[in-house]
């Protein structure tokens, strides 16, 4: 695999069978999307796993409970006293205070893009299956919210409902379902002209259960792979509603909250801001990459059959 | 085409419009007082009153949405509460500083991001598009609120080289401008390199270079003619939804434009500014928008508005 030196030896009696070498497939553009896409898959699955791990396990490690203040500690450098991550205006242990926001931002994060999924599926695939009204009903709002200033319509909703969890949800949800539903009437408009469909409908099945049973589940591989894409906007749109102050209220202390309380004290004590931002960028880094490489890995896994086929192949990449 | 822009302009305008009225009544059904809001905690109940009266608060609230639409249909759009002036005039202030900034940082993240895309692309599945790859991807993972602290902290506080917020001089305008353009870069030339390589792929790229013409002139002429369309929409379609405030970035910077003025006007529910806000931002955007798509035929000789672009 790592063999550079071209195949150009001369042969002159024996002829190989092919002159493609095992060498040469490995710098095929096909093994090297595969190779690519593995990088991206361990370090994006590092990446995030270093911080969803601690922030799942956090109520079993051995943390200072995140809201206990203590002023004699206060503003402490990182790796001080046995706080690992520092603590901030209030004495309070940072990291601590990050993995169980972390927990918070996490939440709302994957059910918002559970929400947000849902809500695209459905209305992708009516928009796209039905056609006519429903289709331009659909894509006249898809088009709206693109004109609208969202980030203060977020903000508004939130003024509206009160900054809580399902709300914070819902509402990033509502930032989220265009793309999915786009996704989704594309990949439906193709599949509803697939000769199966028009098998169903003359077994005499109901539209709606072709659509339910038939359709729906054909495109749904495909529109998931955005889900981990989702995931990763989710997140940095959750910090910044909590950053200006519309995230989930005390006692939860969310990576955007704290970003916004260390900002006052960034030319003290650099931590308090540099650290939560850090595990973000972390996250949706890992998750992000995932994201990617299950997107560019899609089309490859389709095309296993041929490549089953050609046994030359598997050893170049075995 | 005669049909096609009064047509879009049409709907632009409804659109608006809907927009508008719904953020009418949202404020209004949400909680908070703006009379509280701007006579303070001290008022009595006659002054709270009397500052309802004044600002027409003491209405039905589907009287208050006809004096609206007529204050819309006539160009006023009330008195700001806490600015005591025209909301329209308050907006129309701000909105060079969100303009600058946002020229600024498409135009920044143009020139970036076009060769950078141009360059992965020619480079694919190599380690060096792989590494550009990953940077891209580690830019549009940062949140912006937080870069913009970074880079302030760094510029403005250890390496004391810009200024820390507003627009006293040309120089403050360098940090939010980096801060919004690293994560345009990263969108739009992962949006380049896609482009880029589906067209390098295509056959009538084979049949120029076998037909020796420059590698330079191929990449540039060729492939980035026909993905100069969808490059020049992604661009356009930023620039647009910059234009309705790039919020988080102002109130970080502290910069003077129409995004940090709606939060301020939201958080004193200063509800004819927010009103005029959506008015003159959402129309400058779908103004944008229907220029990107009047450009169209100039790009791309092929595209006929009207029949196409109706779908």
């Amino acid at each position: 695999m790592s063999a550079t030196v071209p195949a150009a030896h001369p042969a002159p009696h024996v002829s190989p069978p092919s002159a493609v070498k095992p060498a040469d497939l490995a710098r095929s553009a096909a093994a090297r999307t595969r190779h690519s896409v593995r990088i991206k898959l361990w370090i994006g699955a590092i990446c995030a796993l270093a911080v969803i791990v601690p922030i799942v396990l956090a109520p079993l490690l051995p943390l200072a409970d995140p809201n206990a203040q203590e002023l004699s500690a206060r503003r402490l450098a990182p790796l001080v006293d046995g706080h690992l991550f520092g603590t901030d205006q209030l004495g309070r242990d940072l990291l601590s205070r990050v993995l169980f926001g972390g927990q918070v931002s996490l939440t709302i994060g994957v059910l918002a893009v559970l929400v947000s999924g849902a809500i695209g599926i459905t209305l992708g695939a009516a928009a796209g299956y039905y056609g006519r009204w429903v289709d331009t009903i659909v894509s006249r709002l898809l088009e709206a919210q693109m004109s609208l200033p969202l980030l203060m319509m977020l903000l508004l909703v939130v003024a509206l409902f009160g900054p809580s969890i399902p709300v914070i949800t819902f509402v990033i949800a509502i930032a989220q379902w265009p793309e999915v539903a786009r996704l989704t009437r594309s990949l439906v408009l193709v599949e509803r002209e697939k000769p199966y469909v028009d098998a169903a409908r003359t077994l005499g099945l109901h539209k709606i259960r072709i659509l339910i049973r038939h359709v729906i589940p054909n495109v749904f591989k495909q529109a998931s792979l955005v889900i981990l894409l989702l995931l990763a906007q989710a997140v940095l749109l959750e910090s910044a509603l909590s950053f200006l102050g519309a995230g989930p209220q005390r006692p939860f202390a969310t990576w955007g909250r704290i970003i916004s309380d260390g900002q006052n004290y960034i030319t003290t004590s650099w931590w308090m801001v540099t650290l939560p931002g850090l595990m973000i960028v972390l996250l949706v880094v890992g998750v992000n990459l995932l994201g990617d490489a299950l997107r560019d890995s899609g089309p490859i896994g389709k095309r296993r059959s041929p490549k089953t086929g050609t046994p030359e192949k598997n050893g170049a990449t075995a | 085409m005669l049909t096609y822009i009064p047509k879009r302009i049409g709907q632009g305008l409804l659109t608006v419009f809907l927009t508008v009225s719904v953020v009418f009544v949202l404020i209004r059904m949400a909680p908070g007082d703006p009379a509280a809001a701007y006579a303070g905690p001290l008022a009595t109940t006659e002054q709270l009153a009397a500052v309802r009266e004044q600002f027409g608060l003491d209405r039905p609230v589907w009287e208050q949405y006809l004096i609206f639409i007529q204050q819309l249909f006539t160009g006023q759009l009330g008195m700001s509460y806490s600015f005591q002036a025209p909301a329209f005039e308050v907006v129309l202030e701000r909105l060079p500083y969100t303009l600058t900034l946002a020229t600024a940082s498409i135009v920044l993240a143009a020139i970036v991001a076009i060769p950078l895309g141009v360059w992965m692309a020619n480079r694919a599945n190599t380690g060096k598009e792989l590494g550009a790859n990953m940077l891209t991807i580690a830019g549009q993972s940062m949140p912006d609120f937080w870069t913009g602290i970074m880079l302030l902290s760094l510029f403005a506080v250890v390496i004391p080289v810009f200024p820390a917020s507003g627009f006293a001089t040309w120089d403050g305008l360098v940090l939010p401008t980096i801060t919004i353009a690293i994560l345009q870069i990263a969108l739009v030339s992962r949006m380049v390199r896609r482009e880029m390589s589906n067209n390098l792929a295509l056959p009538y790229l084979t049949v120029a270079r076998s037909r020796g013409i420059a590698e330079r002139v191929l990449t540039w002429r060729y492939a980035m003619g026909t993905a100069a369309i969808p490059v020049f929409t992604a661009l356009g379609t930023r620039f647009a939804a910059m234009l309705n405030g790039v919020v988080v970035v102002e109130v970080v910077f502290a910069w003077p434009g129409v995004g940090s003025l709606i939060v301020r006007a939201l958080e004193t529910r200063d509800y004819p500014l927010i009103q005029a806000a959506v008015v003159v931002t959402s129309l400058l955007a779908i103004a944008v928008q229907l220029l990107i798509d009047l450009a169209y035929p100039l790009l791309d000789p092929r595209v006929r508005l009207g029949k196409a672009a109706s779908a």
